[in-house]
């Protein structure tokens, strides 16, 4: 259960903090998207308040049309003076045949970017997300300068650990020296994403943004990985891609990384031996397999149900975090 | 402004939902995109279900997605009831034609009808409540499964009632559907903003003098109640909400509070503020269409209305939800409207009757002298 298009799309769309974003339909629909990204802000402890306003359409435009009360409503945002505007339409203008683009086009004072959501009508929470970051890139000029740099694209910005995997990515690039020079679209602002077009690789969130690395390999020319590290073997391999693709030695960083999962997995070596209860769809993920060997687990149907994190764990640290839980299940079941 | 600058309250939609899912044994599907199915999904501690639309279904008709949805519910729910959003209400399907083999009522609440208020009211119309001049008890009224009160007011209505002995008819809306159609003859309300209209209205429960007043109307038509505990406990409350509020004015100035909500709660906070506090009552935002009342208010359904009231009232204690919290600064917050987000909240928590009161005073005079502990 991940939300419509609309919701996909403001999770980007709110992680430029200059921007304001416009949802074109009832209030309702603003309400609930904002609504749930106040509160993934406040899990974070954030008292950073999004800037959504709807054009809060109500029965009488839903009859006769809301092209002028967006305009209207772009007037008065762009008043707020903010880096530029973003405008998602919602299911109920798309029924009715607003023509949002034709509005955004208009000659504005500042830049106004139509983004299409339209809730069912234009697809789920993915294709929002996808949606939102390709029309953002197509911004972005080409730029023939020397590259530097590494981007993230596409975080989970309503994931409750997107601060703790984006630092496990940062520590695995630390170890060839690198650092994240853009994080598209998460605390960024608009004269930020101009970096797109000279950074040397792009590291996707997770491989269904693959149309994203694409985009941004034919616009910009820089390559991508397909997704966070996720497991024991999938981090020393995300090592052996990031040092692939800047022309990096590897063997020092897999080393070290090699080492530190070694640390990690003796710290649960009291749990070898102990039997939890996994199902078989389960069984078939990567990462699952490798901490139940590693650890020494044993798998069974009297065992403990232990929780899958979905989506999986990000790199050594998120498995690390999984098997602590591991541990205060097994705890509470032999109480 | 013509725009809604981050609207803080739910829509119509949405307020039906809630309104419906408070029945446990009530089926609430909710008929649109998986994004008006999404918000009261997650937020509603009930299963609810969605025929989550697409445009295959908008542009050939959704007659089949809906029947395969009820079909899967058929059985086991006493009744379902399908709400309707912002699309499927303007395509213009024949709804009633659509479910006329199955045991379902149509709720037509689309968003753009108005604020959740609307949507409750709607929903509870669809039910056709009926009163049955035979039962006896007392209808507990005013519930709404999205308010952060709901478990704790629900708890402190039945606890007080059956303290005084007196037998409760139907809860809207908690417990079964079935009771909506055999409601006693009066009502007891927890939230004046969403009463349900059926049964003879006896008080509200909203206040210690509005309790004790409610009980002793009670008294006279139920010959076997004994309200006395309930009395006795209404007084005891009183003493040390007064008690508390007169020690913490000996140290202290009144506070000048800002408060936000809707409308019933707003008004009953202030008006306890007032009374025990000696506060001055800046501004009261209400998110639905205020009434009457002693106070100004002003309707405040959108985050830019709640900034400008601030800046211009600088207040020292803040009511409201998260949303208001996230602009206090170093003002005190207490939360008495939906979301409360940012903080662990396990328990019950009531606002209605002794406790409801007892519980803001505890929490708002913490929250006041943490901050005058923070001042030094």
């Amino acid at each position: 259960m991940e939300g419509c298009t609309l919701l996909g799309a403001l999770s980007i769309t709110t992680g430029v903090t200059d921007s304001i974003t416009i949802v074109h339909g009832p209030s309702g629909c603003a309400h609930h998207n904002f609504s749930l990204i106040h509160a993934t802000l406040q899990e974070f402890g954030s008292d950073s308040l999004p800037r959504i306003i709807a054009t809060d359409l109500c029965e009488e435009e839903i009859i006769f049309g809301g092209e002028g009360a967006l305009e209207e409503v772009i007037r008065e945002a762009s008043l707020l003076t903010p880096s530029c505007i973003y405008v998602l339409s919602t299911c109920i203008v798309d029924t009715i045949g607003d023509d949002l683009q034709a509005i955004c086009r208009k000659d504005w004072e500042l830049p106004v970017i139509c983004i299409p959501t339209s809730g069912f009508l234009g697809g789920g929470f993915e294709k929002g997300v996808a949606n939102a970051l390709i029309t953002l890139a197509r911004q972005v000029d080409t730029d023939e300068s020397e590259k530097s740099g590494i981007a993230v694209i596409g975080e989970k910005n309503l994931e409750f650990e997107v601060e703790e995997n984006f630092h496990e990515v940062s520590r695995l690039l630390a170890l060839f020296g690198e650092k994240v020079t853009l994080r598209f679209a998460r605390k960024c602002c608009v004269n930020d994403i101009r970096l797109l077009s000279t950074v040397r690789l792009n590291i996707l969130r997770e491989s269904r943004l693959s149309t994203v690395g694409e985009e941004l390999m034919k616009r910009f020319g820089s390559p991508y990985i397909s997704s966070f590290p996720i497991g024991l073997e999938g981090t020393l391999e995300f090592l052996c891609m990031v040092g692939e693709m800047l022309g990096m030695d590897v063997r020092e960083p897999v080393r070290k990384e090699q080492a530190h999962q070694q640390e990690m997995l003796v710290g649960f070596s009291d749990l070898e031996g102990e039997r939890i209860r996994l199902e078989r769809s389960t069984l078939d993920q990567r990462f699952v397999r490798e901490v139940v060997e590693a650890v020494g687990l044993i798998a069974s149907e009297s065992g403990v149900r232990v929780p899958i994190p979905i989506p999986p764990p990000v790199g050594t640290t998120g498995l690390k975090r999984m098997l602590h839980r591991w541990r205060r299940a097994i705890h509470a079941w032999m109480r | 402004m013509r725009g809604c600058d981050n609207p803080l309250w739910p829509c119509a939609m949405a307020g039906a939902v809630s309104c419906l899912s408070g029945f446990g044994d009530l089926g609430v599907v909710i008929h649109g995109s998986s994004g008006c199915y999404f918000y009261p999904a997650s937020i509603l501690p009930r299963t609810v279900y969605g025929t989550q639309i697409l445009e295959r279904e908008v542009i050939f008709g959704s007659e089949e997605r809906v029947k395969e949805v009820i079909r899967e519910l058929e059985g086991r729910y006493a009744l379902i009831a399908l709400v309707t959003t912002c699309v499927p209400a303007v395509i213009g399907e024949d709804m009633q034609a659509m479910l006329r083999e199955v045991n379902a009522v149509i709720v037509d609440a689309p968003g753009f009808l108005g604020s959740m208020e609307t949507g409750y009211r709607i929903a509870l119309e669809a039910l056709k409540p009926r009163v049955d001049p035979g039962m006896e008890g007392v209808n507990i009224d005013g519930l709404n499964l999205m308010d952060p009160f709901f478990d704790g007011n629900l708890l402190e209505a039945k606890r007080l009632l059956i303290s005084a002995v007196i037998p409760i008819a139907t809860t809207f809306c908690a417990g079964s559907v079935e009771d909506v159609w055999r409601a006693g003859p009066l009502t007891l309300n927890l939230n004046p903003d969403l009463a349900s209209g059926a049964g003879e209205e006896t008080g509200s429960l909203l206040g210690l003098h509005e309790t004790s007043g409610a009980f002793r109307r009670l008294e006279r038509r139920f010959p076997d109640a004994d309200v006395s505990s309930v009395l006795a406990e209404v007084e005891r409350a009183e003493e040390k909400v007064a008690y508390a509020c007169d020690k913490y004015l000996k140290r202290h100035d009144p506070p000048t509070a800002a408060i936000y909500g809707n409308f019933a709660y707003a008004v009953a906070v202030a008006q306890w503020l007032s009374e025990y506090l000696d506060a001055t009552i800046a501004f009261i935002g209400s998110r639905n269409d205020p009434r009457e009342s002693r106070f100004g208010v002003k309707r405040c359904p959108d985050l830019s209305m709640v900034k400008e009231s601030l800046e211009g009232e600088k207040p020292d204690l803040i009511l409201g939800s998260s949303y208001e919290r996230s602009l206090a600064g170093e003002a005190a917050f207490v939360p008495i409207t939906l979301p409360v987000r940012g903080q662990i909240r396990l328990r019950s928590r009531a606002l209605i009757g002794p406790e409801g009161t007892l519980s803001l005073f505890e929490e708002l005079l913490n929250a006041l002298m943490n901050r005058k502990i923070g001042e030094r």
